[in-house]
């Protein structure tokens, strides 16, 4: 009775590896709302929008994205500030001499890919960061995670 | 070739120039030309920022189209999330 519960658990995760296996992370993380809108197109979308990524980043940059998780892009005016932009998209976390300080949620009003998502950070941090820094929700770090400085709706 | 990019959903559309057959006059480089002005007022209108990109260098923004600029990248409007 028991080797059965165990066996059937097994099946179950099994079946849950498999099917988060079949599709890449960005492609799960969005659903396109338009009915129209099929997950094939979406896929050749991320596609494309990483070919772009690879072609606006050095050689270098897209290895530490691709092996960190992250980009780092550096401040424009703030000397010792770091961004760190995420590969999939969620909170840039700025970094100050090494230190965690704050995160930053910004996103594009049009749902875009991943890759695009990333350039879009990179484009802003480095040509318009005042802006970038002004629309952005900032969340300051705890022990458990980052937390809004300010409600939503209160600027 | 220069190069208006306008990030999307779809991923990228992009229309290109020639700015060697543009300044020679050659009639469809200089449509190319004034549909990425055309384009590029129109996402401007829609709150979306240009870039000037270059290798090796910093994005610099731009606020009007220049058909000089070999690379463009427009970004959607952006809010905080």
């Amino acid at each position: 009775m028991v080797l059965t519960v165990i066996a059937l658990e097994l099946l179950f995760v099994l079946l849950i590896v498999c099917l988060l296996c079949r599709a890449p992370y960005g492609v799960l993380a969005y659903q396109p709302r338009n009915g129209s809108a099929r997950r094939g197109d979406w896929r050749l979308a991320h596609e494309r929008a990483e070919l772009l990524l690879q072609e606006m980043l050095s050689a270098e940059e897209y290895q530490q994205l691709n092996r960190r998780g992250y980009l780092e892009v550096a401040s424009p005016s703030h000397l010792g500030r770091i961004y760190r932009v995420p590969h999939h998209q969620g909170q840039v976390k700025v970094v100050e001499d090494g230190v965690p300080v704050m995160a930053l949620c910004v996103q594009s009003l049009e749902p875009i890919p991943d890759g695009d998502a990333v350039l879009m950070h990179k484009l802003m941090i480095e040509g318009n960061e005042d802006e970038y820094l002004r629309i952005a929700n900032r969340f300051e770090p705890t022990l458990y995670g980052f937390i809004a400085f300010r409600p939503r709706g209160r600027r | 070739m220069a190069k208006l990019r306008v990030l999307s959903g779809k991923g990228d559309t992009a229309v290109e120039w020639d700015l060697k057959r543009v300044k020679a006059g050659d009639p469809d480089a200089v449509e190319a030309v004034r549909e990425a002005e055309r384009i590029f007022e129109a996402q401007r209108q829609r709150g979306a920022t240009a870039f000037k990109v270059e290798p090796d260098q910093p994005a610099r923004r731009l606020t009007r189209f220049d058909p000089q600029v070999e690379q463009i990248i427009v970004v959607p409007r952006v809010a905080g999330g």
